[in-house]
């Protein structure tokens, strides 16, 4: 056996081992979210799988790009490959997002703008193994899925990173995750009307007692099915939160981050479970190795399709049949 | 089976059932991995023994579909 693929075999090894470590970490090692309890630690699984899907279609595009390029069938098997396992991981992401949801929004699917635009991605990339499976000729067919890669790669930012952002009504913690970013919350001036998330809120007083500003806040349902009166407050002194009480039927609380009294402004924000779950250690580092080992498990997988191609390949050349 | 369930427990049995997932899906990748691994060498042992143009080529089969009288397509195969 060649040393590279001893290596090969070792690295492979080393994979299982690797996510076996992860999967016990993410229930042992971990602490409890905030709120959300032990269902929180699927998160350790569903962030990393997005962004490895993203990896994946980017390895796609540039494989297309290197096929429409050279015209050589393995770089069209490679981005097959990488097209596939993107497929696979963004179909794991959704599930994992589904199971997060039910957990906190207690649904599994509300078409919520992170979800639509996900599915919008499988149904883009569901649509690229159609055009391939539609065409016989396999030249014709490597280039027109190449072509189609490419395009389809260039809704990957968006759909993935930037429209779930620019919507306004999502609930999905999109500042959760990253640290150093915060959510930019929506200021109010007593008596004005805003939306969190999907929740018409009303700043209706401000009081002070002390040093402590508690806010009255009105918050109505999606639809005004109904409404309820949250009393967020501020600490001037700390200038920090107080009290950060939970949307009626969610786990998300109603936080007041900050407070100016001569404008008789505040601001309101969503305070999401796992916010801020990263600033634990053991979080961070299991984080961090699972998106070391979803990654090495792409890679993986990328080289097995794109062999198992290869070989389909050279099969019905041998034979003299059509692929 | 409750106690499975139950809250001191129920933590480890998802444990067990994640692991176990991955397990299964690691052996299967395994062994999918070396058959196509001896595929592709042995693709490559007769491409080496028998490279292209050269006269003795290795036995080749070629496919021919056809269809029966009452529709019903056939496959035939044969050797070169």
């Amino acid at each position: 056996m060649a040393v590279t693929e001893r290596l090969g075999q070792i690295g492979k090894l080393l994979i299982g081992v690797w996510i076996a470590g992860i999967a016990v970490a993410m229930f042992l090692v971990i602490p409890q979210y905030e709120g959300l309890g032990n269902a929180g630690r699927i998160i350790i699984m569903h962030v990393p799988t997005a962004w490895v899907s993203v990896l994946a279609f980017a390895v796609s595009a540039l494989f297309s790009g290197l096929y429409l390029w050279k015209r050589r069938p393995a770089h069209d098997h490679y981005a097959l490959a990488a097209a596939e396992s993107g497929f696979l991981f963004t179909a794991l992401a959704t599930v994992t997002g589904m199971i997060f949801s039910q957990v906190v929004w207690g649904i599994y699917w509300n078409w919520d703008p992170r979800q639509t635009s996900i599915f919008v991605l499988l149904l883009i990339y569901a649509a690229l193994f159609a055009l391939r499976s539609a065409i016989d000729d396999p030249a014709r067919r490597r280039q027109l899925s190449a072509v189609y890669s490419l395009f389809a790669f260039v809704t990957v930012p968006f759909l993935v990173f930037v429209a779930p952002r620019i919507a306004d009504s999502t609930l999905h913690p999109n500042c959760a995750f990253i640290q150093g970013s915060k959510c930019d919350g929506i200021t109010l001036e007593v008596g004005t009307i805003g939306l969190l998330g999907d929740r018409k809120v009303q700043l209706l007083a401000l009081e002070r007692q002390g040093d402590v500003v508690t806010a009255a806040v009105k918050v109505s349902e999606p639809g005004l099915t109904s409404e309820t009166v949250l009393r967020p407050s501020f600490d001037l002194a700390a200038g920090e939160m107080v009290a950060r009480p939970e949307f009626p039927g969610l786990r998300y609380q109603l936080g007041l981050e900050a407070v100016d009294l001569r404008a008789n402004t505040a601001l309101l924000n969503i305070e999401a479970p796992g916010t801020g779950l990263l600033e634990n250690r053991r979080t961070l580092f299991t984080f961090l190795a699972a998106i070391g080992g979803f990654t090495a498990l792409f890679f993986w997988l990328l080289t097995l399709r794109a062999t198992l191609l290869d070989v389909q390949w050279a099969l019905a050349q041998r034979e003299g049949s059509r692929l | 089976m409750n106690s499975l369930l139950e809250a001191g427990t129920a933590i480890y049995v998802a444990m067990a059932v994640a692991l176990s997932v991955w397990i299964g899906i690691f052996v299967y990748l395994w062994r999918i991995d070396t058959q196509a691994r001896a595929l592709k060498r042995e693709l490559q042992r007769e491409r080496e023994q028998w490279p292209r143009g050269e006269g003795d080529a290795p036995p080749r089969a070629s496919v021919t579909r056809v269809s029966q009288a009452e529709g019903e397509p056939v496959e035939r195969s044969s050797r070169e």
